[in-house]
């Protein structure tokens, strides 16, 4: 954190941005995709909240969802199927004043990399995480996904998927040191926007599940959620989304719901006729892994290389006289 | 107690004590020698059988922050922690108290030492008085916690209530705080050097000084100089030397600005290889006076506005936001002016330890001016006999009220953090005094040790503890940065009863017929001055057969004005060593000393919100008022009411006829006023042009890669129309169909030319 002076600077600096500063090349998304949605939602957040882009890291796993980082005029890192979190771990780990965002796919979070989502959310490190769940593999070509709805034919699944689908948002609930728990839909974009703003200001691991619709794939998924807004129960609280009237008018389906009432937040989770929007669950005070481990030293060059060094000897394997 | 309530005194050898307080005859009788105590301390003459807030464990390392615990505070949790509730840990609970007890006994014979030491040694010596079937049993448990409790982990000195306490707790809460600010000043400024200095390095590795052949073979060494080509590898370096290096003057100012970063002298160097020779503590930043502390923080000003200024410089440089253009004026004229309370408050803060009988004329003249100033100085001014300021010389009656003066004149500085608190009370003040201590300006700690040594032998606590109960030495805090105004900034939530005058408490004796008697009697100044043999001569003990209703409790009279109690003997209620109850009249000196110190109290409760007068005086002004509009909207209806006694013969109103005043149109017609404004703005006319619902776009890019002139992103990247003749009816109709969301609302053919007219009207209609 800067000094008082040279936070003045810099909140008086040059410091306006406007979409185009974080708009990179043009996405590759499908049109109609509900990717757009979400990326449009977070350019105007890093907009918004003035975020330097040269302090702002996108990191993804592999999916449609994951090219996310591409279409940031940020630094990106494009990662390995469902690792996303681990490098992003390892990014806040040494670079603690940067932004980092991870994007990640129903697949990449809820199949390959579930043991990293779940120590991610029990590290509860400060970065903001956005699961854009389209209930599908998109990206090769529609195979069932962890939150496909059973019965859902897919390459995969010609007969149908033989499973419940997994809910992240009771697994994410479940999880000791859960510290920010939200689920967002890509057709109400102004929430959408609340609520991402929301997670990305909680200091800690924020969790937002964001129903994405794919109209190539599985085109009419979300329809009955669409059309008849009385299926979405949206989420308001002074302590999380506040009541919006001008949503009121199409979504009369509210509920005030405290962000820190656990159990009514793994209940509101578990819902399966509606589809719940804002923010479950928060804990402002839960313990974070790097101010846990932060040292309170910075590693100079010769601290590092006598580390390094004391790593290599353990192996170091002297030649024969 | 035994009282005897009964007999009529000489009533003119009373009211004459307290006017002119000198003794006649031998009713009345000097209080020297006779040991007495407010009759309210009969109950706490022996501290060794209480628990309360003495010792105290000064803790360190403390993840909570309480720096300030009592030891039977740790002890209560430990026996949370490890004893079983009920009669099963019973066993156990009692010896852990006897072990507390022990602790206290250590300490109260003298010795002082870490918590640790005192709890093995106590430990020891209960075991010793075992017997050999319950030592096992206690061991076992005493071991077992010794390894798993984690409130035995804790760290710190245990004290008594002495002179040094405040002394030593105010410096521990400092230092405690230091440590977290030095470490974080180190990791900050080390942080900075690393990165500044990295900064440089990478732009002399770009450098052709740095790619040239005796360059690389130091860093390449000895070992393979023979093989190898060092000109070879320089030449082939320099070709790709890259084109753009840093400014010199960047460089300059980044070389600058690291050389001030290395040099400063605030905080030493821990373990970090950028400066391992220098000392850990280059400066000290304990003074005795607020002089001394002032001089050397001027003294040190220079380097400190250096410093603050290189930190501010490196953090623009390594966030790129240093712009030459617009910063260089700036940090050309940056100098002591451009330094903020915040930016200070990075650095140690400056603690003098004063005591104010110490303190002459200027010293307390510089008192107010370090306070005054904004810097970051802590004072803790200890008193250890405010009775003498009050009286304003030993037994002689005067103004009083002077122990807190330097805290009250503090109070007018209005940036300064005050705290006000005795000895007895640091527990429950800690929590200021920590915010104190973090407070970006100055402090004043201003502590009544009650250790001065002129209350009868009463224990230190005891007479820190009457002082604040008695209003003598009341608890506050101010902190300028809890808020606005007083309400946020000034508490006296700490001091007992703070409603009341004096606080009042139970009291229950026996008279002479062994009837049980309660009453509530208050705790006056009075009272407190009593247990100080030096006012002696104020007071005189009236015998019980003298005793009657002309005698009156001092707190009564101190509640009349000065000429309501010339013929009455205002008294405070002692005790004797044998306990045995006594009335013990006060001298109209004293009786005027207490009054002040009472309207000291109500100064501090009317600054608290309590009794405000200029509150009182605004509440019976609205009251005022509010009776009277409400008398005149009563007198309005009873006139209204009288013609319409006989509303069906009325007339019906004309067509014409001017409208009813609102007032008469009932609380109905509001809302339906609203309720028309309402519908007129949702049932706007329908529009036959296209428009979307713009604010529910999701960019889904199907209707922009449709036709992107027709329709376009705004600046949050969410659709409009842009306009309606870019295209044909057709494609408005397949984008409102498209539309994941269906807000696009397509309106009216605009060419009625266009083939097909019919059929795309009805596609168009479920989207209008």
């Amino acid at each position: 954190m800067p000094t008082p002076t040279t936070e003045n600077f810099l909140k008086h600096g040059e410091d306006h941005y406007t979409l185009d500063d974080f708009r990179s090349s043009a996405p590759r998304w499908c049109d109609g995709c509900g990717n757009n949605a979400i990326l449009t939602a977070m350019q105007k957040l890093c907009r918004d909240e003035a975020l330097p882009p040269e302090n702002t890291v996108f990191v993804s796993g592999i999916g449609c969802s994951s090219r996310f980082p591409h279409y940031m005029n940020t630094y990106g890192f494009h990662g390995l199927h469902g690792r996303a979190l681990p490098i992003a771990e390892g990014i806040k780990m040494s670079r603690p004043e940067l932004n980092v965002f991870v994007n990640t796919g129903d697949g990449d979070c809820c199949s390959i990399g579930t043991a990293h989502w779940i120590h991610a959310i029990r590290y509860n490190m400060d970065m903001t995480v956005i699961l854009h769940d389209n209930h599908v593999y998109g990206l090769t070509k529609m195979q069932a996904s962890p939150t496909s709805p059973q019965g859902l034919k897919s390459n995969t699944t010609p007969r149908g998927t033989y499973l419940q689908p997994l809910n992240p948002l009771t697994v994410t609930l479940g999880i000791a040191n859960a510290s920010f728990v939200a689920q967002a839909a890509d057709w109400i974009p102004d929430n959408l926007y609340d609520i991402v703003s929301a997670a990305y200001r909680h200091k800690g691991f924020s969790f937002v599940r964001v129903m994405q619709r794919c109209p190539e794939f599985v085109p009419v998924m979300f329809d009955p959620y669409i059309t008849d807004p009385e299926r979405i129960l949206l989420l308001n609280h002074e302590q999380g989304i506040p009541y919006d009237p001008v949503l009121g008018k199409t979504y009369k389906n509210q509920e005030e719901h405290d962000p820190s009432n656990i159990d009514r937040a793994r209940e509101i989770a578990s819902l399966e006729d509606k589809i719940p929007v804002g923010i479950l669950f928060q804990d402002k005070q839960a313990a974070r892994y790097e101010n846990i481990r932060d040292t309170n030293k910075p590693y100079s060059p010769a601290m590092i290389k006598e580390a390094l060094d004391s790593e290599f000897d353990k192996f170091t394997v002297m030649p024969a006289d | 107690m035994e009282a005897k309530l009964e007999k009529s005194p000489d009533v003119a050898k009373l009211t004459a004590f307290h006017l002119t307080g000198e003794r006649s005859g031998d009713t009345l009788s000097e209080i020297s020698g006779k040991n007495l105590l407010p009759a309210l301390y009969a109950e706490y003459r022996d501290l060794s059988h209480l628990r309360y807030d003495y010792p105290l464990v000064l803790v360190e390392d403390s993840d909570t922050g309480n720096f300030i615990t009592p030891l039977s505070v740790i002890i209560d949790n430990l026996l949370r922690e490890t004893v079983p509730q009920g009669i099963d840990g019973e066993f156990l609970r009692k010896k852990v108290l006897n072990l507390e007890n022990c602790i206290k006994q250590m300490v109260a014979d003298g010795r002082d030492g870490p918590f640790s030491e005192l709890w093995t040694q106590a430990e020891t010596t209960l075991l010793e008085a075992e017997d050999a079937e319950t030592q096992d049993e206690l061991e076992s448990y005493l071991e077992k916690i010794s390894r798993t409790s984690k409130v035995l982990k804790v760290k710190g000195r245990v004290v008594d209530c002495d002179r040094k306490t405040p002394r030593r707790s105010i410096q521990h809460v400092w230092n405690e705080q230091q440590q977290v600010t030095r470490k974080n000043l180190r990791k900050r400024l080390d942080a900075l050097i690393l990165r500044v200095a990295g900064v440089l390095r990478a732009d002399f590795e770009k450098s052709a000084e740095a790619r040239s052949a005796g360059n690389i073979k130091g860093q390449v060494g000895t070992t393979f100089e023979d093989t190898f080509d060092f000109e070879a590898m320089s030449n082939l370096l320099t070709e790709t030397l890259p084109e753009q290096s840093m400014s010199e003057s960047r460089r300059k100012r980044l070389q600058s600005v690291l050389e001030d970063l290395k040099a400063q002298q605030f905080v030493g160097v821990e373990n970090l290889d950028t400066a391992p020779d220098k000392p850990a503590d280059p400066y000290t930043y304990v003074f005795e006076t607020c002089s001394e502390a002032m001089d050397a923080f001027m003294d040190r000003l220079p380097g400190l506005v250096s410093v603050i200024k290189a930190i501010a410089i490196a953090e623009l440089e390594l966030e790129n936001r240093y712009s030459e253009e617009r910063h260089d004026p700036f940090f050309r004229k940056f100098d002591k002016t451009s330094l903020v309370p915040e930016d200070l408050s990075l650095f140690p803060s400056y603690l003098v330890l004063n005591n104010i009988e110490d303190d002459d004329a200027a010293e307390k003249a510089r008192i107010i001016e370090a306070l005054s100033s904004g810097l970051p100085i802590k004072v803790l001014e200890q008193a250890d006999n405010i009775l003498v300021d009050m009286m304003g010389g030993a037994g002689q009656a005067a103004p009083g009220g002077r122990g807190g003066q330097i805290a009250n004149m503090a109070l007018g500085i209005n940036s300064a953090y005050v705290v006000q608190s005795s000895a007895s009370s640091l527990y429950q003040m800690a929590p200021s005094i920590s915010n104190g201590m973090q407070y970006a300006g100055p402090a004043l700690f201003s502590i009544y040790s009650g250790a001065g040594g002129q209350s009868a032998g009463l224990p230190p606590y005891l007479v820190a503890a009457a002082a604040r109960e008695s209003r003598a030495f009341p608890s506050f805090t101010f902190d300028p940065s809890a808020g606005p105004d007083w309400a946020d900034r000034f508490s006296i939530l700490a001091n007992p009863q703070i409603d009341a005058d004096w606080p009042a408490h139970d009291i229950s004796y026996e008279d002479s017929e062994h009837k049980t008697i309660r009453e509530k009697i208050s705790f006056t100044v009075l009272d407190f001055m009593a247990t100080d043999p030096r006012f002696a001569g104020h007071l005189a003990s009236v015998p019980v057969e003298e005793w009657d209703d002309t005698m009156v409790p001092a707190a009564a009279c101190l509640s009349t004005t000065p000429m309501e109690i010339m013929d009455v003997a205002p008294y405070v209620m002692m005790v004797d060593e044998a306990d045995v109850l006594q009335r013990v009249m006060v001298d109209q000196r004293l009786v005027r000393t207490a009054r002040q110190c009472r309207d000291t109290w109500h100064a501090l409760q009317e600054l608290g919100g309590i009794n405000n007068s200029h509150a009182r005086r605004l509440l019976q002004k609205e009251q005022a008022l509010w009776e009277e509009q409400k008398k005149q909207e009563l007198d309005d209806l009873r006139s209204k009411a009288k013609p319409a006694a006989a509303p069906k013969a009325a007339p019906a109103p004309a067509a014409d006829a001017a409208p009813a005043p609102a007032a008469d149109a009932g609380p109905e017609a509001a809302p339906a006023e609203e309720a028309v404004a309402e519908s007129v703005v949702e049932e706007a006319p329908p529009s036959d042009d296209p428009y979307i619902e713009t604010t529910r776009c999701t960019t889904c890019n199907e209707c922009t890669n449709l036709n992107d002139r027709m329709f376009a992103y705004n600046e949050d990247m969410q659709a409009y129309v842009a306009d309606a003749d870019a295209g044909t009816f057709a494609e408005m109709v397949m984008a409102s169909e498209n539309c994941q969301v269906s807000i696009i609302h397509p309106g009216k053919p605009r060419n009625p030319d266009e083939n097909n007219l019919e059929i795309l009207i009805e596609r168009a209609a479920p989207f209008q």
